[in-house]
């Protein structure tokens, strides 16, 4: 898919969106074709949450604009929208059923359409035999698939997640995705994830979005194939920023880049880099793996987390 | 897993589209009421609570003090009598402020997100909200009165009917300016804590200074103008006159009590409207 070819559901140009002194949206740009399944990938903070809200929100953003399933963002656009929070939006107290029929008020799908809509979700997501409990006995997992199925309730165009499978077991996640895409009919999906591997796995675009901008956009496989082929990772026994000066300037260390206690160095031969990294710093590496290029060294490239952060 | 695109764009999608106008507002807001009626019903400890305690409050503090004084020195010589209306009033204040607490518990639990990402006006959701509240409230307050009366030796001066029907008219009118006021502050206060501390901190003064528990006849003069500017005095006026009295002598009088809280009602509504509730967002 490109991002010409078809119609967009979201389309933001030039947000800017500022809390007191902090800007959270710094000149947004973004186009989210109809029907994709479209990551939004960022570090905490980057703004990725601002512009899920907006889009929420149907909110009308104070600088830029921003088109929302063709039109201008206004309350009843919320109405083709479905939401999933990165918190649970449910009331412990109800039960499924009442939580889905309660959503089905609030969006317009009512009586018999929202009974029988609402049965058909609680045995997609495996939640039928638990519809009468209170949410409160639910798993965590169930109480995530009770969110998506609230969301979708409505069969709505465009839906938002954010973060939806946070805390949710491998086993759940994947549940939860095959359901997601099996039931979403045609509605663009449009989710906020910092599980890359997750955004590899199901999205057809991303984008990555560092302070307040989008810095990067295309499909998981592009943004892939501009990399260097391999990253080396090394573990060091303790940080240290002249051994990891020493092996930016190594021949063939194409990026270096520091992420949870690793050093990530992309390159295009990792057998020869890793033997020069042995013999320039072999008494300060704990352990070193070479991976093939995947979306997670697309993201350190574009969104430029140094290696200041692995201290 | 993944799916493409491609083949999702194909499929129809049906958007919903929940009728606009007044109707469907109204109907939005009757189920948010709905619900949180239903979340009380759950909670029957709580109901139970609601109405034993003012219920005993009567009985002891009522006869205790009945026993105690000079029957001359009491209003109609039967403070059990007497304090119905102000534990009516009491209950009110006390119901009306816990059941508009629910708009924290739906704040902390993510359910205010859910109702303010629908397509409906946030005026909706504090109506519904408001609904509930008033209904519960106005409810345990009046069954009060309604276990209190077979009890207790009211004169019903304008019959027992219409005596239970103005007590009502003046139950709602009261609940619906103390929910209106919970409101107000509850999108106002950021924690629950601090709503529970300001409510306590202005309504307990008021309720001592309205004649709930002793005439205000008796008071000192600046405590009397604390008591007619105090809300709660005209309630407890309308009340006393709709039960126990028996003339309008000494009593404010049912136009203005009623006026008193219809406009009171209708103002902290417009203040609690003027400041909506927006959808926020985890780490915005």
């Amino acid at each position: 898919m490109t991002l010409e070819s078809v119609n967009s559901a979201v389309t933001a140009q030039g947000i800017r969106r500022r809390y007191g002194e902090r800007t959270a949206l710094d000149g947004f740009s973004l186009e989210v074709p109809e029907g994709s399944v479209f990551g939004v990938l960022g570090p905490n903070g980057s703004g990725k949450s601002t512009f899920l809200a907006l889009v929420a929100g149907a909110e009308r953003p104070p600088e830029g604009s921003l088109t929302i399933l063709g039109g201008p963002p206004t309350r009843s656009v919320r109405a083709r929208i479905g939401t999933v929070f990165q918190e649970n939006a449910s009331d412990p107290l109800m039960t499924p059923l009442e939580y889905l029929l309660f959503a089905g008020r609030l969006f317009g799908v009512t009586g018999q359409a929202a009974r029988e809509r609402s049965a058909e979700l609680l045995e997609r997501f495996g939640l039928a035999g638990r519809a009468k409990d209170p949410i409160s006995t639910l798993s965590g997992g169930m109480r995530r698939r009770l969110e998506v199925a609230r969301a979708l309730l409505h069969r709505p165009a465009l839906l938002l997640l954010d973060e939806p499978t946070t805390g949710v077991d491998p086993e759940e996640r994947k549940l939860l995705w095959e359901t997601v895409l099996g039931e979403r009919g045609g509605a663009t999906v449009l989710l906020a994830t910092n599980d890359l591997h997750e955004a590899d796995a199901v999205c057809d675009l991303v984008a990555f979005v560092q302070a307040g901008r989008v810095v990067a956009t295309g499909s998981p496989a592009e943004l892939k194939r501009n990399l260097r082929k391999q990253t080396v990772r090394v573990e060091l026994h303790s940080a240290s920023s002249e051994v990891e000066a020493q092996i930016a300037e190594l021949a063939g260390a194409d990026n270096v880049t520091a992420a949870n206690g690793e050093l990530l160095i992309t390159t295009d031969d990792a057998a020869a880099l890793a033997a020069r990294l042995f013999e320039a710093a072999g008494a300060a590496i704990r352990s070193l793996r070479i991976d093939e290029a995947s979306l997670e060294d697309a993201y350190f490239q574009f969104v430029q987390r140094r290696k200041e952060a692995v201290r | 897993m993944s799916q493409t695109a491609s083949a999702a764009a194909g499929a129809a999608v049906r958007p919903a589209a929940p009728g606009g106008g007044a109707m469907n507002g109204a109907r939005v807001a009757a189920a948010i009421a709905l619900r949180d009626l239903r979340a009380v019903a759950r909670a029957r400890s709580q109901l139970y609570s609601s109405v034993l305690t003012p219920l005993m409050l009567l009985v002891f503090l009522g006869n205790g003090v009945s026993q105690g004084l000079e029957p001359s020195r009491l209003p109609a010589g039967n403070f059990t009598a007497y304090l119905v209306a102000g534990t009516v009033v009491m209950t009110s204040v006390f119901s009306s402020t816990f059941s508009s607490a629910s708009y924290y518990r739906d704040r902390d639990s993510g359910f205010l997100r859910l109702l303010l990402s629908s397509p409906h006006d946030p005026r909706t959701v504090l109506l519904g909200k408001s609904l509930a509240a008033l209904l519960i409230g106005a409810a345990q307050a009046f069954l009060v009165l309604a276990v209190a009366a077979p009890f207790v030796d009211f004169g019903w001066q304008h019959g027992m009917a219409a005596g239970f029907g103005l007590a009502l008219l003046t139950v709602v009118l009261l609940n619906l300016m103390l929910t209106g006021l919970a409101q107000a502050l509850a999108t106002r206060v950021q924690s629950m804590q601090g709503f529970h501390l300001i409510m306590n901190l202005a309504l307990f003064p008021l309720l001592f200074f309205s004649g709930a528990f002793f005439p205000v006849d008796g008071l000192p003069a600046w405590m009397k103008v604390l008591a007619y500017v105090n809300p709660l005095t005209y309630a407890v006026d309308a009340l006393q006159l709709a039960t126990y009295a028996t003339g309008s002598g000494g009593f404010i009088g049912y136009g203005v009590d009623f006026a008193v809280l219809a406009v009171l009602g209708a103002a902290v509504y417009a203040l609690g409207f003027s400041r909506l509730p927006t959808l926020t967002w985890s780490g915005q």
